[in-house]
């Protein structure tokens, strides 16, 4: 019998209502609605463009600085041949890798665990989030919401004691992932390729897949088993569908619809719907774990839950690597000029929950348009029955009992970024 | 002491800053959530919408919007309920003070008590038991510090526009490293140095604004201006400006002065401080003293 359930799901950066459409006890289709926008896009027209590297960190209270970065960049691509030094770029990928973690750290804690009735002290969610805020004032001012980068490079100059200060915190950051999320040399991990061996260590972690296996939900949550990835730095742009790669990508193909009913509005590459975030960076950059979780049970909540936490001793690893290439002798600011009076940019960057695209026109010294198209768009845009978006695939077919919010929030869906 | 925290148009960035409390965990030990928008709560919003008792303090977050529905209800009635039963309303931010960055995105958007500095009639019965901690977003030790004095039932002074005095009788200015090329008018700026203010060409707005952000650090750390990003004013009603990265000039001078002193002082002040013309200050901070 057809039935239709309105569930209201909370604490993910906002709210969102799914109506799920049953038939014999069974998802048949899932509507994703958002009823909020802020309209920043609006907020942008018509202003100073560097005013927008002060407003779109307001996109998102634990992503802000990914809209930071994308802007920066964006802006940056307004300019001829603006080359930024190593050292700048260096540390702009610090703050951003900061802000990955921090967010990882987060949703396993208040998000993951207790749906799958798991009790963790508050802090293993908060101690490594306030070092990695902590890590990014340091180099940037402040988190959340700074502005440290602009064109041409950072606002301020980094010292050796600054540097000193970050990677004495680097090391805390270390010894917290091994103590809280699994005991095991980060290197190690991010060579492991048995699933039974990260199983096998002690930590939440396994502790968390355990959970999932013993109430048989591994193979919950698959979807249209298409990912995404356009952003650089630790990570590699390409699509990848199943594990057949492609690297070539065409920020061309990418469209933005306006969906009836809800403030979220979807986004496709060539017409068809693509996974973005840590499970379509880890399948496009063959991270051997996951891989592994994927070849047994594709695109799951299971591969997805550990795609994201398996990035925490990758971005860490990246962390280190940075420190020790950067140059402080280099220039933290490289005077780009005035700003041209008519020019276009965009602006990519891998934020938490996958590829951020910030789009800008300049006219007459003014923003004349802002497109901004999260990660979320890609995860949680509607389609229709017979052409689902992405979350939604995952949700149909589940049943009554089965755990849909877990499968939801597997995604790590953040409100305010879909609609902004 | 039982607080609610309700969101309207936000970023959540009030939401999480205050996780970065140092030492969170321990000072919520002396509250309970009944519903926090990340932590575990009391209740969830549903039964929020549907009506709960107990609540002490209501923290406020994000721009309202006429006409907003939270799930199924208007906001504006989960406001006025629990508005009603609460001894304390906490506007927690700049657009739940005075509307903020959000209020600039749609008709009919503002804060609780203000639409930018002035004053609305709307929830005017509650005005004298809310407090205003505006900022973009306001600093984990404004937001648990006041809540702490509130529950040991301190004396907390506020401003006229209820700002606890503690925290916004200061300026962003306070505590900057930057004070030296500021008190002895060196005008010269670039970004990318450890040397020079903002105040004269890119913006700055930290002589002007009231907040703590260079007398209680950031992350504990740090602040924007210390790094070398102008004050963009994020405390007070007329944020965001526009042109947050350029200063406003009035006849070569900038055109807003420090708080509460007058342009004819500055100037006078400026004329002498330059005229000295002293050499330390235009040499960057870590040359060699023989060079």
């Amino acid at each position: 019998m057809a039935e239709i359930r309105l569930e209201l799901i909370e604490k993910i950066e906002g709210e969102a209502q799914v109506r799920y459409h049953y038939e014999e006890g069974q998802v048949t289709f899932a509507e994703i609605l958002f009823l909020n926008s802020r309209h920043i896009e609006r907020i942008l027209r018509g202003r100073d463009p560097l005013d927008a590297l002060s407003i779109n960190p307001r996109v998102c209270g634990i992503c802000g600085h990914a809209h930071l970065i994308a802007t920066v960049r964006a802006l940056e691509g307004c300019f001829e041949g603006l080359r930024i030094s190593d050292k700048a770029r260096n540390i702009r990928e610090l703050t951003l890798s900061l802000e990955l973690l921090q967010n990882h750290f987060k949703w396993f804690y208040l998000t993951i665990l207790p749906l799958l009735e798991l009790e963790a002290p508050l802090e293993r969610a908060l101690e490594p989030a306030r070092v990695a805020g902590e890590m990014i004032a340091l180099l940037a001012g402040q988190y959340p919401h700074t502005s440290y980068a602009l064109p041409g490079g950072i606002c301020g100059e980094i010292t050796p004691v600054d540097l000193l200060e970050f990677r004495h915190r680097l090391r805390r950051l270390q010894t917290l992932f091994r103590r809280y999320i699994v005991d095991v040399e980060l290197e190690a991990f991010v060579h492991c390729e048995r699933i039974e061996e990260m199983l096998g260590k002690s930590g939440d972690l396994p502790k968390a897949m355990r959970r999932i296996l013993d109430r048989g939900w591994e193979r919950l949550g698959q979807s249209h088993d298409r990912f995404i990835v356009f952003g650089e730095g630790l990570f590699h742009p390409g699509k990848s569908v199943g594990t057949r790669l492609r690297e070539h990508l065409d920020l061309r193909y990418v469209r933005e619809e306006i969906v009836p009913g809800t403030q979220a509005r979807k986004v496709a590459y060539r017409d068809r719907p693509y996974e973005t975030g840590p499970l379509a960076r880890a399948m496009v950059m063959k991270t051997p774990l996951v891989k592994e979780a994927h070849r047994r049970y594709r695109d799951s909540l299971f591969t997805r839950i550990l795609a994201r936490i398996c990035e925490i001793p990758r971005l860490i690893g990246y962390l280190d690597r940075l420190l020790k290439e950067i140059d402080l002798a280099q220039e933290a600011w490289i005077d780009p000029g005035s700003f041209p009076s008519e020019a276009e940019g965009t602006g990519i960057v891998e934020a938490a929950r996958g590829s951020l695209i910030h789009r800008v026109s300049i006219r007459e010294g003014r923003i004349r348009e802002y497109e901004i198209i999260t990660p979320t768009q890609w995860n949680l845009g509607n389609g229709t029955p017979e052409d689902p978006g992405v979350a939604q695939q995952a949700l149909i077919g589940l049943r009554r009992e089965d755990p849909t919010e877990l499968v939801f929030k597997s995604f790590d869906v953040c409100s305010v970024c879909t609609t902004h | 002491m039982r607080l609610l925290w309700l969101s309207a148009l936000a970023c959540n960035g009030n939401a999480h800053t205050l996780l970065n409390y140092p030492d969170f965990e321990r000072w919520q030990e002396g509250f309970e959530w009944l519903y926090h928008p990340l932590l575990p709560s009391t209740h969830t919003l549903l039964e929020v919408e549907e009506g709960i008792d107990g609540v002490e303090v209501l923290i406020v977050e994000g721009t309202l919007e006429e006409g907003m529905i939270k799930n199924s209800i208007p906001l504006q009635y989960l406001l006025e309920r629990y508005a009603s039963q609460a001894k304390w309303i906490l506007t927690v931010g700049t657009c739940a003070t005075f509307g903020g960055i959000f209020a600039r995105g749609g008709e009919d958007r503002n804060g609780v008590h203000f639409s930018g500095g002035e004053r609305l009639e709307e929830f005017a019965e509650f005005w004298e038991k809310s407090i205003s901690l505006p900022g973009c977003p306001v600093q984990p030790e404004i937001l648990a510090g006041t809540l702490s004095l509130l529950k040991e039932a301190s004396p907390l002074p506020l401003d006229r526009m209820h700002r606890p005095k503690y925290f916004y009788a200061y300026t962003v200015h306070d505590g900057c490293t930057r004070n030296e090329y500021f008190e002895y008018k060196i005008d010269e700026h670039r970004f990318g140095r450890l040397e020079g203010c903002m105040f004269y060409e890119h913006g700055c707005q930290g002589t002007f604004t009231h907040g703590s952000c260079n007398k209680i650090l950031w992350n504990g750390v740090n602040s924007k201006t210390r790094a070398g990003q102008p004050c963009m004013g994020c405390t007070e009603p007329t944020f965001p400006r526009e042109g947050l990265w350029r200063t406003p000039k009035h006849m070569g001078i900038p055109a807003r002065m420090p708080l509460g002193v007058p342009r004819r002082a500055y100037l006078s002040l400026a004329g002498i401080a330059k005229a000295f013309n002293i050499e330390r200050f235009h040499r960057p901070l870590l040359e060699d003293e023989d060079g």
